[in-house]
């Protein structure tokens, strides 16, 4: 019998940006920018909560000393779990290394996969999104991909979350207009779970706010963050920066301008509530110098995120990234380019939870074709981090002996038993060209397109109770839309 | 400019200075090598030339028939005394590929039978022409590091086409040629063609331009003609590729351990020999790895598994500390579309966070039956893309941008920063046919695909790019050559 | 002896210093103000918008370029008498009520001071009321408002209704922009059009005063 010992195995690929020096440099330098420089905060509560817990207030500017930072660190709580809606089941782990994946939210406008038309998202197109995203295997939890614009519009959120619940049944991530529709929203989730205690027992939403970059934490996000942390429920909080525009041309500079925005966040949500969940989010980008877009397909997106990880990794935080998404304008090699590389990338680096699967159109358009599209590279990305298993079962020794030179594999026990370990995939296309031609020459996207249009006309979502639909429908009713900026 | 000045050294301070990626432990990697040399000592290999047996006995091999077992020792001593270190330089002498480390180039396939009409679109036979758009083409490409033909030429003497492939690629570009070899006598008259441009065989082997890329049979088979083309190369000191074809599940195990390991016995006979011939010869070595895919009966050249098991040979062929050969930039797509672009992504990608030293196939369409120029064009663009990624993020005092952060404050903005200006061309990477443009432009620009534009940026390359000439005398010497061969 | 070429250059490279030390020069030398300004400062930006238009110059340069022709036109203002200040035209610019992205509005900014209007920057989060005081104020002949949500973008319509009220909108012309924004929305608003980016947004100026 042999046994050995100090043997260590990569179980998957490793893959670091950061070494762990680095990340320190960057976390402490983003404490400075904290305290030096400070962040504005528009919310009065926010302001009082911060003062109190020993935050240097001045008007709307808040310095933060970075012993609360390192404070806050310590008790947000390392262990997020998202689970199903209908059932209670914990599904995803937002921990560690895991890596999950979905789409994205907001997006003003949507492509119709039945006329091809570019339009303002609705109801139906938000209904259509989750049920496709509902029905796709390597989607873990839905994101809206788009902003329902067919009802009056400071009420739209309730109308989303409605489209949303009642066509599936994974982890919702619910972006709301503001306090008031995250109420609601919360309201619903509740009810749906069996009450306060349940949904914050096994939540099966989260909440989402953004900071303005640079250093602006508007009184939607700050509001929307304490709620959060009072009600106990996994609160995202993303920044959105530009290199070069909202954030310094250097990734350096990116990652401390991110970082500071992103840990004042969890300062407030500490300070609302010790031991908050709480998911430090990021699209760290570039300003394209020519078009002035905030790109979803650099390069530098990729990277600032997976180094977003090491950060995260080091500070044992979970973090909320971004993948799967396009600065093209119609899902084209490039729209196959920049998913693959960005989803690649996010995987290998174990982000846990990553949005803007779907995004097209540098995130002004959700696409459905994407989405599926994407949920194949998934599946590749997914089989490849799994790395290489190496041991005395799958080095075959006996079997390369028992083969000999010249000869084959293809009918021996061990290729058999290890064969479904290959990626199958469901869409990509490795017929011979004659098969191809036959099946009408389809390309990838047209492929994709068929398989959204089916799922739309056959897919059945787990349904949500009657009595509970209903009650939903009333708080949507019944919302009543604030207007922007308006406090209290 | 504004910078926080104060005046320190850092002691014990460890930096990624690039992204840092490993499929594979060295502890594994030991575990593979190890097992492969059982391999070889108990399974051992199929010699098929005598001259190649009499050197393996001679060195102390148990030879039996054509089973030629090698022991531990002698693989480790080939390893050991092959070059850790490989430089290859341009067609003016000057050191282009340093093939060490982990540095990576790209360059294009050859094995496709077809090859798409850049100009018609049409589906054909490569002809010379083809060979000499090529060259132009990976001339004109600034991430396109070497050249290979893209299919061999039709309407040559066909006992000569990788002559008459090689003298179109050196008359078209510069850059160094990655040149297969159907026998001792091609190999010879490209050879003296090398020679000729450089004046002698001396200044050859010392700043060789010209890479042999010799293809074992797969599956511990090495077949007369190979093992007289590594000698060949050996002796005369051309650097040659030792290249496996692999096919998980036929021609070695279908476990990628077990295909890593059949793969590096392979390889390892071919390095011995070179090794045995004359010591410290230039060797170069790696494969391409494929599964048998059953359903479609073909070999995909886009799967995952391709760059899996690619990339975990290189892994161990960086632990052995010998140059690596990979593959990437290819699809099983049939036309230009999504899939082309996200499997010829994910595959340049990962072989580039490998540090795979020197990797070929981009442009190989239709898994590897027909070459496309465009796809090298549009891979031109994704290597750029996979070169910012893999560079990774400079931290050090002025870039994490502490000072600027302060000086712009909340809610103002950094375009005009001295800082920026100072680093954004640096820090971005910048797209040539990616479309970053909104899409209003994009539409009044003709709403085209990356595919169409990448179609008008091959024509034009092609149409427009001029490659340094050699000079009359040289040409007219190698015209010489070509009628005394028999080539024409 | 200085030089209009010299000046222009200087604009072009977004040398700050030179450009006040040049555009003195011409000062002291006695040349007319209003040539320094067209010829030098001016036609100097005239050649950057055409560069930054044909993707040979990137915006953080066209930022400094702008900067620097602004401080030589501080210079040369006080000689001139308000109401021959060459101008494009007048823009009022700002993010409306509840919206505090800035950073699009100020790209619009930029792009028009470079083409040679006065702008007026409003800031942000900026009520329908504001708007229409800094309009009796200023007298602008562009209004341009910016909004990244589609629960601010409403504000737009808000505004272009007061303005309405108070007769104010046949005298000024009203363009919108941001992330949500389409020219179907500009039109349900009763805007005088939609600008999709900072370059456009210029154009469409261009169009609207012509």
């Amino acid at each position: 019998m042999t046994t050995r010992t100090n043997f260590k195995a990569y179980s998957s690929t490793m893959m670091k940006v950061f070494s762990q020096d680095q990340c320190q440099e960057l976390v402490l330098a983003a404490e400075e920018a904290m305290w030096r420089t400070g962040t504005d905060f528009y919310d009065k509560e926010s302001l009082e909560i911060l003062k109190k817990a020993g935050c240097w207030v001045d008007g709307k500017r808040v310095r933060i000393p970075a012993h609360i930072t390192e404070q806050a660190l310590k008790t947000c709580q390392k262990h997020v779990v998202l689970c199903n809606s209908r059932t209670g089941a914990r599904e995803l782990f937002v921990e560690g290394n895991n890596a999950y994946f979905g789409s994205g939210p907001c997006t003003p406008f949507t492509r119709n996969p039945f006329t091809n038309e570019r339009h303002r998202a609705t109801r139906q197109s938000v209904g259509w999104a989750t049920k496709v995203l509902d029905a796709l295997p390597n989607i873990d939890y839905a994101m809206s991909l788009g902003i329902v614009q067919d009802v009056p519009l400071l009420i739209s959120d309730r109308h989303e979350f409605e489209q949303q619940i009642l066509n599936t049944d994974k982890p919702i991530i619910t972006v709301c207009v503001d306090a008031w529709g995250q109420a609601d929203v919360i309201k619903m989730a509740e009810l749906v779970a069996g009450g306060e205690e349940e949904l914050r027992k096994n939540p099966f939403i989260c909440l989402y706010a953004e900071p303005i970059s640079p250093g602006i934490h508007c009184l939607e996000a700050a509001q929307k963050l304490v709620m959060g942390a009072k009600k106990g429920l996994p609160t995202i909080y993303t920044p959105c920066i530009m290199a070069g525009g909202t954030a310094p041309a250097t990734m350096a500079g990116v990652m401390v301008q991110g970082l500071c925005e992103s840990l004042s966040g969890l300062v407030l949500s500490q300070c609302a509530r010790e031991g908050a969940p709480f998911i430090m989010g990021g699209v760290y980008t570039v300003l394209d110098m020519k078009t002035t877009i905030f790109s979803y397909g650099a390069p530098e997106l990729h990277l600032l995120l997976a180094g977003l990880a090491d950060v995260a990794h080091y500070l044992n935080i979970p973090m909320f990234g971004t993948a799967g998404c396009t600065d093209s304008c119609v899902i084209d090699e490039q729209a196959g380019i920049e998913a693959a590389l960005s989803i690649a990338m996010t995987n290998m680096s174990g982000a846990n939870l990553n949005h803007d699967t779907g995004y097209s159109e540098y995130g002004t358009t959700s696409n459905l074709d994407l989405v599926v599209i994407a949920d194949e590279i998934l599946g590749m990305a997914r089989r490849l981090t799994k790395g290489i298993h190496v041991d005395q079962e799958t080095l075959a020794l006996e079997v390369i002996e028992k083969v000999g030179p010249g000869g084959n594999f293809a009918d021996e026990d061990h290729t058999l038993e290890h064969i479904e370990e290959n990626y199958a995939p469901r869409l990509v296309n490795r017929a011979a060209r004659n098969i191809w031609e036959k099946a009408g020459s389809k390309t990838l996207t047209q492929v994709a397109n068929e398989k959204v249009r089916d799922i739309i006309n056959h897919h059945e979502p787990i349904p949500l109770p009657k009595d509970v639909a209903a009650k939903i429908r009333e708080i949507v009713e019944n919302a009543v839309g604030h207007v922007p900026g308006e406090d209290e | 400019m504004h910078t926080t000045k104060s005046n320190y050294t850092r002691a014990n301070y460890e930096v990624n200075q690039t992204t840092q990626w490993k499929m594979l432990s060295d502890d594994q990697c030991s575990e593979l090598y190890m097992t492969t040399m059982e391999v070889l000592e108990r399974t051992g290999a199929e010699i098929l030339n005598k001259e190649a047996q009499k050197v393996f006995e001679k060195a102390g091999c148990w030879v039996d028939g054509n089973r030629v077992r090698i022991p531990s020792a002698l693989t480790e001593w080939a390893v050991r005394t092959a070059p850790s270190r490989v430089t290859v330089c341009d067609r003016n002498s000057k050191r282009a590929l340093r093939l060490e480390t982990t540095n990576a180039f790209y360059g294009p396939g050859q094995n496709n039978t077809y090859v798409m009409d850049p100009l018609t679109g049409e589906r054909r036979k490569p002809v010379k022409g083809d060979v000499v758009n090529t060259g132009i083409v990976c001339d004109g490409l600034k991430n396109v590091d070497f050249a290979m033909s893209n299919g061999l030429p039709t309407d040559v003497n066909q006992g000569f086409a990788e002559v008459h492939a090689f003298e179109a690629l050196v008359t078209n570009t510069t850059k160094p040629i990655v040149q297969s070899i159907q026998g001792v006598e091609q190999a010879q008259a490209i050879l003296d063609i090398a020679t000729t441009i450089v004046g002698s065989l001396k200044n050859f082997q010392k700043d060789p331009f010209v890479m042999f890329l010799i293809e074992t049979e797969g599956t511990l088979v090495h077949s007369d003609e190979t093992l007289k083309k590594v000698m060949f190369a050996a002796k005369n000191g051309v650097p040659y590729i030792y290249s496996t074809r692999l096919i998980a599940g036929e021609t070695s195990p279908a476990t990628p351990a077990g295909a890593i390991v059949v793969a590096l016995a392979d390889v390892l006979v071919g390095i011995l020999l070179g090794q045995l011939v004359r010591q410290g010869t230039s060797v170069i070595t790696g494969g391409f790895f494929s599964i048998n895919d059953t359903e479609n009966g073909i070999l995909p050249i886009g799967a995952t598994e391709v760059s899996l098991m690619g990339t975990g040979m290189a892994n161990v062929l960086r632990y052995l500390g010998i140059p690596s050969f990979g593959f990437a930039g290819a699809t099983d797509a049939k036309e230009s579309d999504a899939q082309m672009g996200l499997e010829a992504a994910f595959s340049i990608l990962h072989e580039g966070l490998s540090g795979t030293n020197l990797i070929h196939g981009s442009g190989q369409l239709e898994y590897g039956l027909t070459g496309s120029l465009e796809l090298l064009v549009m891979s031109d663009e994704v290597i750029g893309m996979t070169r910012r990624i893999i560079k990774g993020v400079e931290v050090n005092e002025e870039r994490l941008a502490r000072g600027v952060i302060d000086f712009v404050q909340p809610g103002g903005h950094y375009l005009g920063e001295e800082h920026t200006l100072k680093y954004f061309r640096d820090e971005f990477w910048w797209p040539s046919v990616l479309n970053r443009t909104r899409i209003d432009d994009w539409t009044a620009a003709g709403a085209k695909t990356l595919g169409q534009r990448v179609k008008e940026k091959t024509q034009s390359i092609i149409k427009t790019h001029q490659p340094e000439k050699l000079s009359e005398d040289v040409l007219g010497k190698i015209k010489v050559i070509l009628d005394r061969t028999g080539t024409v | 002896m200085a030089n209009f070429e010299e000046l222009s250059k200087s604009v072009i490279s977004g040398n700050l210093a030179k450009v006040k030390k040049v555009t003195q020069a011409l000062i002291d030398e006695g040349v007319s103000p209003l040539d320094i300004i067209n010829l030098g400062l001016i036609a100097g930006m005239g050649v950057v918008g055409a560069r930054f238009k044909n993707g040979e110059m990137y915006v953080p340069e066209v930022l400094v370029a702008a900067r620097s022709m602004r401080a030589g036109i501080e210079l040369v203002q006080p000689l001139i008498a308000s109401e021959d200040m060459p101008s494009a035209g007048k823009v009022l610019l700002g993010t409306v009520k509840g919206d505090l992205h800035d950073i699009g509005k100020n790209l619009v900014g930029m792009m028009l001071e470079s083409r040679g209007y006065t702008v007026i920057n409003a800031g942000i989060d900026v009520s329908s009321e504001k708007f229409v005081q800094f309009i009796k104020e200023h007298k602008p002949d562009i209004l341009a408002m910016s909004a990244l949500l589609t629960t601010t973008m409403l504000g737009m319509k808000d505004t272009i209704e007061l303005m309405k009220e108070e007769g104010l909108k046949d005298q000024v012309k009203v363009i919108i922009g941001g992330a949500p924004i389409s020219n179907d929305f500009a039109d349900e608003v009763g805007a005088d059009g939609f600008a999709p980016d900072a370059a456009s947004a210029v154009d469409l100026c261009n169009r609207l005063l012509a």
